[in-house]
């Protein structure tokens, strides 16, 4: 009898898992011992960090991969090239040569919060390295592609795993050190240039990473994924690192005591991204697109993040203010003949959300929790079924509403390219600035109704409802008030995303996308206002980047939503208020963290307040 | 007369479906108070593992003989569903028990995507039908009433049997065994269950093995009922199964098979009679749903939900 | 002699907020011995830390001179300790029966129906109602099947947290009285107490526990004569 193929593939699938089960464990293992030896050895620190620093740098300037991979470009960046250029490293390996070389110089400069540094150097390398090594055996066909294959030896990714492997370990002797606290009171002639230095390193370094990876006309090349997530992990090494440091701490408490030029900085910075090296018209349509996404996020924000009530269907109300515009833009399939100006169909389209906002979230007077959920998840569903069937001919149906005009003012139409003064701008940087404003305007809403009655008033909700509604708060009015406003906002949203799209179809709407606003707005932190842009603006531009994972891209966003949650529960940038409850919390359930289920546990809270 | 019962007969058969499913829902939901939102795909990828044994793994005299087949695809379906289940506890949940209350909701969703994915990578083609053999013996059951005839067909049938003595059993399981009482001491309160010698971290790993292995049946039921499944099956009736979940009263078995069955019917015979015709079962069955959360919150057959701390 | 439980140096903090601070106290094997303090001393959390439910921050205890602080809350059940938790905590949608038999829930000898017939008997209000639901029982009632319940997995120690709470001074005497015969029957007590007066004259040996250290220690009677403890606890100026 012959055996059935499955087997064999079996056999070979349960060895692949075990393997990699067998390398995570032995790390778990080696990290553990390895704290454990190192815990009150600080005097390891320095050597340490010396040999992972130079571990680094021989990592980097050694080959990575054994043969060229068929695309011809990545190799480009791991083969050995040093010799023939010296300063020609390039690419994640100049990102190695320059976390190294930090590592080497810092061991002798005397900072604060050294191990915090350490740690953030760390893991930069860690990222960087594991990646790209796994990158290329993947795509190489096997390990052989990152060790040695016929007669090539490439070890750099391997030596570079070790190099960051010891400078992690640098970081463990002894226990990290409090961020030092800088003083923030600051004068304005300190404080303002320092604020327009930091907005405009922030501008290049976004601009930076959207450009990652694409030619000089904006085209995608091949493995611009790698590229991207290398720079990524960089930066996000060199962030962590300034946080460690207590820098970001200060810089933000500056910007707090200076507000107003804050966000005169931040506007204009933002308004300047197509004058830099990303304003291209791919660049703006994403960056037209993340806008729209940041301000519904921000409004399921209000929802969500401040009065704790759980939205899955909240992509509805950006579809309702989306199908509003486009049948006032005179587009041939619209149902009224009329053509409103475009602010004028915003703000109807606002209305409309907002009346369904306030529809949806009454049920809410009487259903509370996971059942909202539920509820939320229903009425999204249906509205999407009402516009796949056109009713009362208002969505198009299966035809959906094409050729919305774009937006024109002042004789000029948003889609196309603008030249002011010889300088030639891409086109859809209308958009990009009306975006702007827009979630300028969500932004300012959000903020002022955070520290408003009503918004005391949601956050007490969110804590506990039922002392609020006993503190005599109108709980039921707060909670649709809270839905009525978010969908307002989504409403707004919805009607600048009819005109940029100029095609607004039901399967735009579909529940996938009520959870990726929600992702957002949970991996940036609730309650938070950069938080959710920063969601929003992770959730559109990854899966772009990833376009050359094709095959893999979707399975690693769902990795990534599962890893960011086991180890940030709490979100990239947690809201500050929302970060001292979080921290309550956690200290509750501390002390039984490994045999403790569900959520807190009722004795162990009442001994607090005792 | 007759379209009516043949409606009513499809309702059954699509409910029992989404019975089995909500069962692993409301389990879950009723220990931890999780909306494992994963639990739909965790059925689709069971499906696959059925259609994955067939085809890969047993010999051709066993997939001429459908005894055989159909054990076998069984079998598959079931260690494919319960191993994900179990693995899903272990590495994606587990580590939250303690974290924010939506961080876990948004880990369901990220392991839904992957799982999606993992099917599409496997099966080339998955997101079209692909064909899943039959199976079962072939003789439909035709009887007369006034105006026609009703035909049941004989998968049909197995699929309402099997639902309705699976929840019955586990019903018995969970009200009389040891585990079964653990389980609910756990739902009560956790911490007392736990003075009570009853170690959680074993009785959420059975409920996942439970529910997943009620899945895992419902996978090959759906296979050799409708005899095909692309990688989209599992988020509709997902949906379906946690809406019947949430009906019947989440942590009622009873509710959540009522439930299902409910919502089959719904969707068959509201698509027939009902205004906007099948365009709109969808939203009669939200609609529903909407109602009784609204003038039941606890569902049907659900306790009142208890307040937590 | 030697002590059945000991407690050396325990310390319990709920993050920054330390709810016991250097605790020790030791129960001897057949005694009663009873932890009185006012609200928030610590007493709950101390016993929570005993039965596994929290960690201890610094300190050890030991049962039967084995470390346990770090077990979890099963193994140690397993080991003979058992925990009847403040404000009784039953399954208030399971039976009477139900209840008992998940008191007994790690045993697995043959004993257990008949160890319910033994609670019934203590408890004739418990046969008689043993298939309704823990949750209809007035509160003294389910105070005799929270003891019962936690008597059920024939413990070497049991640890009451608050038996009186909310009782009726006759039901207050009825339970200390079946205190005193659980002893008489072999089972080591330790009892957490707002009465102090009541827990004292029971005890052998009292410990008061006052903002999360030990205060005062010596036998129940001495204690009660204490003129510290009757200002303090006992309401005498």
């Amino acid at each position: 009898m012959n055996i059935p193929p499955g087997w064999a593939w079996l056999g070979q699938a349960l060895l692949i898992i075990a393997g990699i089960i067998l390398v995570i464990w032995l790390c778990r293992l080696g990290e553990r011992r390895g704290t454990a030896y190192l815990a009150d050895r600080p005097a390891y620190l320095r050597p340490l960090a010396l040999l992972g620093g130079v571990l680094a740098l021989l990592s980097a300037l050694l080959p990575w991969v054994t043969f060229e991979l068929n695309d011809g470009v990545y190799p480009e960046l791991s083969t050995l090239q040093f010799f023939d250029e010296p300063w020609g490293v390039t690419g994640f390996r100049g990102f190695i040569l320059l976390l190294g070389l930090a590592s080497i110089v810092l061991a002798f400069v005397p900072i604060p919060a050294k191990r915090r540094v350490y740690r953030a150097i760390g893991l930069a390398l860690f990222g960087i390295t594991l990646f790209n090594t796994g990158f290329i055996i993947y795509y190489g066909g096997g390990i052989g592609a990152a060790t040695a294959a016929d007669g090539v030896v490439a070890f750099g990714g391997l030596v570079g795993l070790v190099a960051a492997a010891v400078v992690w370990f640098a970081h463990r002797s002894g226990p990290l050190e409090q961020v030092p606290l800088w003083n923030s009171k600051v004068s304005r002639a300190v404080a303002y240039p320092v604020l327009l230095l930091a907005f405009i390193a922030l501008l290049l370094v976004v601009a930076m990473l959207l450009r990652a990876g694409t030619t000089a006309d904006g085209d995608s090349r091949a493995y611009a994924g790698p590229i991207f997530l290398s720079l990524l992990f960089f930066i996000s090494g060199v962030i962590l690192a300034l946080n460690g440091l207590g820098f970001t701490k200060w810089l933000t408490d500056v910007s707090d005591k200076h507000r107003l030029w804050s966000v005169v900085v931040l506007l204009g910075c933002s308004i300047a991204l197509p004058f830099t090296e990303a304003g291209t018209d791919y660049w703006m349509t994403i960056a037209v697109n993340i806008g729209v996404y940041a301000a519904t996020a921000i409004g399921l924000n209000i929802v969500v993040g401040l009065a704790g009530l759980l939205d899955l269907g909240y992509i509805a109300f950006l579809g309702i203010g989306a199908y509003v515009a486009a049948n006032f833009s005179e587009a041939s399939a619209a149902a009224f003949g009329i053509k409103l100006p475009f602010l004028a169909a915003a703000i109807v389209a606002a209305v409309v959300a907002g009346v369904f906002g306030a529809i949806v979230g009454s049920p809410t007077l009487r259903v509370r929790g996971d059942y909202l959920a539920i509820v939320t998840l229903a009425f999204g569903e249906i509205f999407r079924k009402a516009a796949q069937n056109d009713i009362g001919g208002l969505t198009g149906g299966a035809n959906a509403i094409p050729d919305i005009p774009p937006i024109s003012a002042f004789g000029q139409s948003f889609s196309a390219p603008l030249e002011i003064g010889g300088v030639k701008l891409p086109s859809g940087v209308l958009y990009y600035i009306l975006v702007v404003v827009l979630v300028a305007v969500v932004m300012l809403v959000f903020a002022n109704l955070k520290d408003s009655r009503i918004g005391r008033a949601w956050i007490a909700i969110r804590e506990d409802e039922d002392a609020a509604r006993a503190m005599g708060i109108k709980t039921g009015q707060a909670k649709i008030l809270a839905f009525l406003i978010g969908a307002t906002l989504a409403g707004l949203a919805g009607a600048v995303f009819a005109h940029k799209t100029s095609t607004v179809a039901y399967d735009s709407f579909q529940f996938i996308e009520s959870v990726t606003l929600l992702a957002a707005v949970i991996l940036g932190g609730m309650a938070s206002i950069p938080g959710a842009v920063l969601g929003s603006a992770l959730l559109i531009v990854l899966p772009e980047k990833l376009r050359d994972f094709q095959d893999l891209r979707l399975f690693l966003f769902g990795l990534a939503l599962v890893l960011i949650m086991r180890f940030r529960p709490q979100g990239l940038i947690p809201d500050r208020h929302r970060r001292a409850e979080l921290a309550d919390e956690g200290v509750v359930e501390a002390p039984s963290q490994e045999h403790n289920v569900a959520d807190s546990t009722p004795g162990g809270g009442a001994a607090v307040t005792r | 007369m007759a379209t009516l019962l043949q409606q009513l007969i499809s309702g059954l058969v699509l409910g029992g479906q989404i019975a089995l499913i909500a069962l692993g829902y409301t389990m879950v939901y009723g220990i931890i108070q999780l909306i494992n939102f994963a639990h739909g795909e965790v059925f689709m990828v069971s499906v696959f593992g059925a259609l994955a044994t067939y085809n890969w793994f047993i010999p051709e005299s066993w997939q001429q003989t459908w005894p055989l087949a159909l054990l076998a695809m069984l079998v598959g379906a079931v260690v494919v569903a319960v191993v994900l289940a179990v693995l899903m506890e272990r590495f994606a949940y587990r580590p939250l028990r303690n974290a924010p209350r939506l961080a876990p909701l948004i880990t369901a969703l990220g392991v839904s995507v992957m799982l999606k994915e993992i099917v599409r990578l496997s099966f080339p083609g998955a997101t079209a039908a692909v064909h899943v053999p039959r199976a079962f013996w072939d003789e439909p059951i035709t009887f007369k009433v006034p105006g026609g005839t009703v035909v049941i067909g004989s998968t049909g049938l197995l699929v309402i049997v099997v639902a309705i003595v699976g929840a019955v059993l586990l019903q018995v399981y969970i009200s009389r065994s040891r585990m079964g009482r653990a389980m609910r001491a756990t739902a009560q309160d956790p911490d007392t269950a736990r003075l009570m010698g009853v170690d959680p971290n074993r009785t959420i790993v059975l409920t996942f093995v439970i529910g997943g292995a009620l899945a895992g049946v419902a996978g090959v039921l759906y296979g050799v009922h409708l005899n095909n499944v692309d990688t989209d099956a599992g988020f509709l009736t997902g949906i379906f199964a946690f809406t019947a979940a949430v009906l019947g009263g989440v942590g009622s078995i009873k509710g959540a098979v009522i439930g299902g069955f409910i919502i089959g019917v719904i969707k068959t015979v509201g698509g027939q009679y009902l205004p906007g015709g099948t365009a709109y079962d969808l939203v009669w069955i939200f609609v529903l749903l909407i109602l009784v959360l609204v003038f039941r919150p606890q569902g049907l057959f659900g306790e009142p939900e208890r307040v937590r701390a | 002699m030697t002590a059945l439980l000991e407690v050396e140096n325990l310390s319990v903090a709920y993050g920054a907020i330390e709810a016991v601070r250097d605790i020790s106290f030791a129960v001897g094997e057949g005694q009663i011995v009873s932890l009185i303090g006012s609200n928030g001393a610590g007493k709950t959390t101390t016993l929570r830390t005993i039965s596994g439910l929290l960690r201890p921050l610094t300190g050890a205890i030991r049962f039967e001179g084995k470390p346990i602080e770090s077990l979890a809350a099963h193994t140690i059940l397993e080991l003979g300790v058992a925990h009847c938790p403040e404000g009784r905590r039953l399954f208030g949608r399971m039976t009477v029966a139900e209840n008992l038999q998940l008191g007994a829930y790690v045993r697995k000898d043959a004993g257990v129906a008949a160890d319910m017939e033994r609670v019934y008997e203590l408890f004739p209000v418990l046969g008689e109602r043993r298939n309704q639901k823990a949750g209809l029982f007035s509160g003294g009632e389910q105070q005799m099947l929270a003891i019962g319940r936690a008597m059920m997995s024939k413990p070497r120690l049991l640890m009451l947290d608050e038996p009186s709470m909310g009782l009726s001074p006759i039901m207050t005497q009825r339970i200390f009285d079946t205190i005193k015969e659980l002893q008489s029957q072999g089972t080591t007590i330790l009892l957490v107490e707002q009465n102090a007066l009541a827990a004292l004259a029971l005890s052998d040996r009292g410990y008061v526990i006052d903002l999360g250290r030990t205060t005062l220690e010596g036998p129940g009677h001495d204690l009660l004569a204490d003129e510290r403890v009757r200002a303090a606890y006992l309401g005498d100026a």
